[in-house]
């Protein structure tokens, strides 16, 4: 059984079919990147499989049990945690609050244990915070030390990616989703991103679906890749036999077969 | 010297003179005297606005974290600044005396002979336009130097003026305070109406300078003590949790309050009692919304609708309305519940109308939450005074003769006795809204405010805490609903008693204070209600300075009189940390430079 099964989605925005009729399977421990062109529908397949939207037709199961119609809250306390292509934070909290909230699902304290502040509810904090904390420390120093007291909105373009994954993570999922995790990153911090993408799965046991545009990084991490046209796949495979495959190199209209490698 | 800007600040204190004028707050206040016979409330209503306008044009620039001192001659763009204010209500004067004041009055009614005597200072309009020109030129000039001053020099200035200003202001209230202490009065108020004497007045600045500089020369002692690594000046609030040992500052300011805030309505008599707990309603209801607003940031403009329902449903609860309503002689049951715990029933049901109120609008946000929740106000409101529901809530003529809370032959409706129920439960609510802000529950609700979709995609059930943001806020709000009736010991939903303008008073109280912050509520509410409560001669101004102080403060201060210190943080000190960061950069770039090989670049 797969952990992640799209069968047969389909979803549509007026008379615009963002995905038609598409099947994605991924297995526990895998990662998988989903490549295309713009408006291939990359995206809208994760807003799909966290609940943000619901598919016209076909069904997104996930530990062999359909998720469709469950809210996006609901969708992360099973296991699915995501980013978005231009990062969503929570820009005036702090960096430890951006990841605390991301624990808020792996918690349960009510309005009464929070006002009394009963030893449950204080044992609970102090769990989010270190949980919270672990989550930051993947990057390393990079969201360590005085950053975690920082407003969100005061780090540099990458921190923020960074940041993301870290709240993601805090929600300890099965399956993260990162949606284009490279944007804006320099060739030294995307080199620093892939080896981090490899860790996520080999230190924390995540499976990954990653949407990539920068080939290095699609090529350094992924176990399969798939490719997206007009919201259908129309490759998947090992990296290499997705780059030879004629239909993405005519999707990727002009770019040379070279640049692909 | 910028010419553009001291055109366009003189032009804007000179309309703030002259629509003053017109208005007739300057009129009025002409005879409340502040100090001695020589500064009336009247006369620092003209002060202000040439000293605010030179002042704002010679802002400081912060560059790259540096606050840059200005130039003693920056002074000169202030006079100029003031200059401008004063001749335009220079003209205006000169316009009456040349068209005649009679003929100015048809039209503004306010233009009275007091009036033009007060601002020509009993000299003829001409000699007196020139005082006022001259006189607003030299302010603007203070008030240009004041603002380039450091710091250190400013703070203190500052706070002895708004301390000899606010003794002038509560001359009601501070003299009996003295005489139930019969501590010597003589040498700060004489006669109650003439306001401060003026050597009292300067003793009182005096102190207020000593006060503040000895306070900064402690606070940057403890601050030199914690070691150089704590250079930065303490944020207040910002960092309780990391000190060491016991905080005794902290536990003098606590039991110095208490002490204050318990003896108060004895000390000030009855009537400031009374405003007092008008306040105390104010806080509860401003609290409440606060956490809906502030926290959840879930725009109500119906929060009236909780108000209502707190107190009649205290009335109901403590009462035989229900039994008689009905027309039986022989109640079915009594429902003459204590009222202590009718006031815990309370709080239920409207956690409970919170709940049906949030239902129907999830969906919605911003201003479409605005207008539908306004709405459920004027529902609330025309159904408790409906000939419909009349056999409940008695319809026009309300409900009478409601149970007074009382421990023992202790009732709570004496003004003096209320101020401790009201300040028991806005306790309560400040606990409560202070335990709530740094929880799970408090984080989620700033998540949902920042960014409801992404706080949904993060694992926040967005249905359940705006649920629970109404509930909660709909459930303080009732407590200062069923004090009222208390208060009051009968109610009637006619007239503005349960209007939206209720609802719009206690936003603004929210608002003026710093939207999130407990703080603010209580500033807020001391500012815009209590205020107004004790200077009668204010009343009629009260919703015109409600309008512009809010405009003034969604311009210039967006984040409140007190704000939230996350706001604060949002909006202000983004240069503070941003200086620290750049500090930690060089630390952090070794740190990263060994750790990882890749190293340099998060930039």
């Amino acid at each position: 059984m797969s952990l992640l099964d799209v069968r047969g989605v389909a979803k549509h925005f007026g008379g615009l079919r963002a995905l038609d009729g598409l099947d994605v399977r991924v297995d526990e421990g895998e990662i998988v990147s989903i490549i295309g062109p713009n408006g291939a529908g990359k995206s809208t397949v994760f807003n799909v499989i966290s609940g943000m939207y619901g598919p016209d037709e076909g069904d997104v199961g996930f530990r062999g049990e359909s998720i469709v119609g469950l809210q996006p809250n609901q969708v992360t306390r099973l296991g699915i945690a995501r980013t978005f292509q231009n990062v969503h934070l929570f820009p005036n909290m702090t960096v430890l609050e951006n990841a605390m909230v991301g624990q808020h699902c792996r918690s349960s304290a009510g309005v009464v244990g929070a006002v009394i502040g009963t030893p449950r509810q204080r044992r609970e904090e102090r769990r989010i915070r270190e949980r919270a904390q672990n989550a930051l420390s993947f990057f390393g120093p990079r969201l360590a030390g005085h950053r975690q007291d920082q407003l969100a909105f005061a780090l540099s373009s990458t921190n923020r990616r960074r940041l993301e994954m870290a709240r993601a993570m805090a929600t300890e999922p099965r399956l993260l989703l990162l949606d284009e995790p490279t944007g804006g990153m320099d060739p030294s911090e995307t080199l620093e991103l892939r080896d981090d993408i490899v860790r996520m799965r080999d230190q924390l046991g995540l499976t990954v679906v990653v949407i990539e545009h920068d080939m290095h990084v699609v090529k350094g991490v992924s176990d399969r890749v798939i490719a997206f046209d007009d919201g259908r796949k129309i490759a998947e495979g090992s990296y290499d036999e997705v780059a030879e495959d004629e239909r993405v190199i005519e999707a990727y209209l002009g770019t040379r077969h070279e640049e692909l490698r | 010297m910028n010419l553009r800007r001291t055109i366009r600040g003189g032009a804007m204190g000179g309309t703030v003179l002259v629509y003053l004028c017109l208005v007739g707050l300057v009129g009025t206040f002409s005879d409340l005297s502040l100090i001695g016979t020589w500064l009336t409330a009247a006369g620092l209503l003209l002060v202000l606005p040439p000293v605010v306008a030179g002042a704002v044009m010679t802002r400081p620039r912060v560059q790259a974290g540096e606050r840059r001192t200005m130039a003693l001659s920056t002074a000169g763009t202030g006079a100029a600044t003031g200059f401008a204010s004063g001749a335009v209500l220079a003209v205006g004067m000169g316009l009456v005396q040349v068209i005649g004041i009679d003929t100015v009055r048809r039209v503004f009614v306010s233009v009275s002979p007091i009036l033009m005597e007060t601002l020509t200072f009993g000299l003829s309009t001409w000699g007196g336009a020139l005082v006022i020109v001259i006189g607003a030129a030299a302010l603007g000039g203070a008030g240009a130097l004041l603002r380039s001053m450091p710091r250190q020099i400013r703070r203190p200035i500052v706070v002895g003026t708004v301390a000899v200003v606010a003794l002038g202001l509560l001359q009601r209230v501070v003299p009996s305070i003295f005489d139930t202490l019969s501590i010597e009065r003589d040498w700060l108020y004489r006669d109650i109406t003439n306001g401060l004497q003026t050597t009292g007045a300067l003793i009182v600045f005096l102190l207020s300078v000593g006060v503040t500089e000895g306070l900064r020369r402690l606070q940057g002692r403890s601050a030199k003590e914690a070691g150089p690594a704590d250079a930065l000046p303490p944020e207040e609030g910002a960092a309780p949790e990391g000190r060491r040992g016991v905080p005794w500052g902290g536990v003098v300011r606590v039991v110095v309050l208490a002490v204050a805030l318990v003896a108060l309505p004895q000390l000030a008599g009855p009537v400031v009692s009374e405003s007092l707990g008008t306040v105390g309603i104010y806080v509860l209801l401003g609290l409440g919304l606060n956490i809906v607003v502030g926290y959840a940031g879930l725009l109500d403009l119906g929060y009236v609708a909780f108000v209502a329902v707190g107190a009649y449903f205290f009335a109901l609860l403590t009462g035989s309305h229900l039994i008689t309503a009905f027309g039986l002689e022989d109640p079915l049951a009594s429902l003459h519940v204590d009222p202590f715990v009718a006031i815990a029933l309370v709080a239920g049901i409207a956690a409970l109308i919170g709940l049906v109120i949030g239902a129907p609008v999830l969906r919605l946000r911003g201003d479409y939450l605005a207008i539908v929740t306004l709405g459920f106000g004027e529902i609330a409101r025309v159904l408790l005074t409906s000939d419909w529901l009349q056999p409940v809530f008695g319809g026009a003529r309300g409900l009478g003769d409601i149970t007074d809370a009382s421990i023992g032959s202790y009732g709570f409706r004496h003004p003096q006795h209320f101020y401790y129920l009201v300040l028991a439960l806005c306790l309560f609510a400040v606990f409560v809204s202070w335990r709530l802000q740094d929880s799970r529950i408090g984080r989620a609700w700033t998540a949902m405010r920042e960014d409801e979709q992404v706080a949904d995609a993060t694992g926040v059930s967005t249905v359940r805490y705006k649920l629970l943001a109404f509930a909660m806020g709909g459930a303080i709000g009732s407590l200062g609903g069923a004090v009222y009736a208390i208060k009051l010991g009968s109610l009637s939903a006619s007239g503005g008693t349960f209007g939206v303008l209720v609802s719009v008073t206690v936003l603004a109280v929210v608002i003026l204070g710093g939207l999130g912050s407990i703080r603010g509520v209580i500033v807020g509410a001391l500012v815009l209600i209590g205020l107004p409560d004790l200077l009668s001669q204010f009343e009629e101004y009260r919703l015109l300075v409600y309008g512009a102080a809010l405009m003034v403060m969604m311009l210039q201060r967006p984040q409140g009189l007190v704000p939230n210190s996350r706001r604060t943080r949002e909006l202000l000190e983004v240069d503070r940390s941003q200086d620290r960061w750049t500090g930690a950069l060089a630390a952090d770039k070794r740190v990263a430079s060994e750790v990882s090989p890749v190293g340099e670049g998060s930039g």
